[in-house]
């Protein structure tokens, strides 16, 4: 325990001494501090800074997350030629703005996801009924890798022989095994971690996945034959780059891979906080079915 | 590079200084402590661990102003446990596997069926008559009010009527069943696995997913308001010591057991302390002048399981069939209600 410092101070001195920048910005040979029991040390809270939960390939900007077609313009002869923009559905325009999408440049390498046929067309469809569908919607927990770019921090829980990944979204939390662990004994929402360091890389392997998950807002989907492999490498004191690979051969023909930075939060009193959206979300799901809504204070009839 | 330079002396002086928090403190209140110790210098708490007891949070009224059971009551104790242990391991139900009614059960949702409790052993049998410590009658303090509520909602629990959404109590709503009962309650076993990290220390509880991750790294409590208020932990020696502010009460009704809810003035006290490998005294100290007339202070002993015990998901409102039958059913009463005046 007491030799812990010490490493720090060598792994911290190397670190500052071969930092350097590559091409791509990222430094090329950075060594994350160590842990008193000598593994690097990823604790912190940690949020990406993309657009990806919107959708994780590139995408433009656009007004909202459920549009529809503007009407054909009927009016002043000679003003028809005007360019129509699609236009909100009417649940969502009272937003403007704030209900707006941002573009992004997407996340998957190459921008391509290696959908089967018939999976592009249900994808297409999940996109169509994005208010309807979007698991994000109703609180429920939001699988893997999409709990990673959710906008709302997460903090890595660092121990000596599991990590936690605790999200803010709907208070959810994975524990990664670092030691052996039995198999899981049923599918679930945030699936079975298994981790290990690959050098200063923490390696992830998710299994056991159910098939209620996205990926995104966009509709894109996997089963549960989904498999995980994320990788979280140091790459300064303040930045983690995040890698996944997905894996699915019910749904892709061929794995596939994200890649964007994690940033990590240091303001002041930086941490996760309570976000229970079950009770943000029962009016949405519960309020016609009972004798009363809430919300009006009616008789449902 | 410079700038690059100084940020790694500065997260070491903060590392070195986050190693050792508790040396001063502990070699002055227990020079001789062999408690573990995380790879940091922390006491070390982590595992999973689970009220396995049979005493009850409040003593029963029949004991009286009896502390403890006599040798007798205790042998007898243990061999209904025994009997009780058999009977769910062979599937039997009912009063044979030690099924309460609500007002009966000394842990939370033991009025279910049994087998929702993996009670694969008998529960430990104690001479202690309540787990309450303080009052010295072992019995919870409540206000008039407070009494008149319990006895309003523990009518209401199960029986409803249920109008709307807000009128199950939160665990129905998949919310949660609040903090004063989380490490030792729990309608499908009560698990809570401990994980420390430099700075925090975190408790999952298995059911609602419930978690709290608790700084121990000084900072002082925040002004936000939380359903699990806003807990603040520091080591006192070997044990920690979590004091938790800020609740909120945004449940619609009563609780069914109504000393678990939280209230804006309530202050949560608890201390964590290894006495062996697989035991804890956990010690909860409430004061809470809306529900009770003074504090009270209960001692609970829990046991950590085997190392490769795990808690899993709970996916409880993502799976809440539950909820629309119920408002359905509701509903239907309703109508029934109505058209027969």
């Amino acid at each position: 325990m007491r030799a812990g410092p010490r490493v720090a101070v060598t792994m911290a001195l190397v670190a500052a001494l071969s930092a350097c920048t590559s091409s791509t910005g990222q430094p090329a040979s950075y060594v994350a501090p160590r842990t008193a029991d000598g593994a690097p040390d990823l604790n912190g809270v940690w949020q990406t800074l993309n657009t990806a939960n919107y959708d994780i390939q590139a995408h433009p900007a656009r007004p909202a997350l459920a549009i529809m077609p503007a009407a054909p313009r009927t009016g002043t002869p000679g003003l028809v030629r005007a360019t129509h923009t699609d236009l909100p559905v009417p649940a969502l325009r009272p937003l403007g703005a704030v209900g707006g999408v941002p573009a992004g440049a997407g996340v998957v390498e190459g921008d391509e996801i290696p959908y089967q046929p018939w999976a592009l067309a249900k994808k297409k469809e999940n996109a169509e009924h994005w208010l309807e569908r979007d698991p994000e919607i109703k609180c429920f927990m939001p699988g893997v890798p999409r709990a990673t770019y959710m906008p709302y921090p997460f903090q890595i829980l660092q121990s000596t022989n599991a990590i936690l990944m605790a999200y803010e979204f709907a208070g959810t939390t994975r524990t990664i095994h670092l030691e052996k662990v039995g198999n899981s004994p049923s599918p679930s929402w945030m699936g079975w971690s298994r981790g290990r360091w690959d050098g200063d890389t923490l390696v992830v392997d998710t299994t056991d996945f159910n098939e209620e998950t996205w990926f995104d807002r966009a509709g894109n989907f996997h089963s549960d034959a989904l498999k995980v492999v994320e990788r979280y490498t140091p790459v300064s004191p303040y930045h983690l780059m995040y890698e996944a690979t997905i894996e699915d051969p019910k749904v892709f023909t061929r794995p596939w891979k994200i890649r964007m930075p994690l940033y990590r939060r240091f303001d002041a009193d930086a941490r996760i906080r309570e976000y229970k959206c079950v009770e943000f979300v029962e009016q949405l799901m519960y309020g016609q079915v009972g004798a009363i809504d809430p919300a009006t204070g009616t008789v449902n009839r | 590079m410079p700038y690059r330079y100084g940020v790694a002396l500065v997260a070491l002086v903060v590392g070195g200084a986050m190693a050792f928090p508790a040396c001063g403190s502990s070699s002055a209140t227990s020079p001789s402590s062999t408690a573990p110790r995380t790879a940091w210098g922390d006491p070390d708490l982590q595992g999973v661990w689970r009220y396995e007891g049979t005493i009850p949070l409040e003593r029963p009224a029949r004991l009286g102003d009896r502390a403890s059971l006599t040798e007798q009551e205790v042998a007898e104790q243990q061999k209904l446990e025994q009997e009780q242990s058999a009977n769910r391991l062979a599937g039997r139900e009912g009063a044979a596997v030690g099924r309460r009614s609500v007002g009966e059960s000394p842990i939370r949702g033991n009025e279910y069926n049994s087998f929702w409790q993996d009670h694969g052993r008998p529960r430990q049998v104690s001479a202690r008559t309540s787990l309450i410590v303080d009052p010295p009658d072992g019995r919870l303090p409540f206000t008039a009010d407070a009494r008149k509520a319990e006895a309003r909602s523990a009518a209401r629990y199960g029986v409803g009527p249920f109008e709307s959404y807000l009128d199950p109590d939160t665990g129905e709503r998949c919310l949660t069943d609040g903090v004063t009962g989380m490490m030792w309650q729990g309608p499908n076993g009560g698990h809570n696995r401990i994980v420390q990290s430099p700075g925090f220390v975190t408790i999952l509880h298995e059911e609602y997913r419930d978690r709290r991750v608790i700084p121990v790294d000084g900072r002082p409590h925040q002004n936000i308001r939380q359903w699990f208020g806003d807990a603040v932990g520091r080591w006192e020696g070997d044990t920690l010591i979590v004091d938790t502010t800020n609740f909120v009460d945004r449940t619609n009704y009563e609780w069914a057991s109504i000393w678990t809810r939280p209230s804006e003035s309530l202050h949560l006290v608890e201390r964590f302390k290894r006495i062996d490998s697989n035991t804890m005294e956990y010690t909860i100290t409430v004061e809470d002048p809306t529900t009770f007339t003074r504090p009270w202070t209960a001692v609970i002993p829990i046991s950590r399981l085997s190392a490769d015990t795990q808690i899993y998901e709970y996916a409880c409102h993502e799976g809440n069939y539950a909820m629309p039958n119920l408002l359905r059913g509701g509903r239907i009463d309703a109508a029934r209600t109505t058209s027969s005046r």
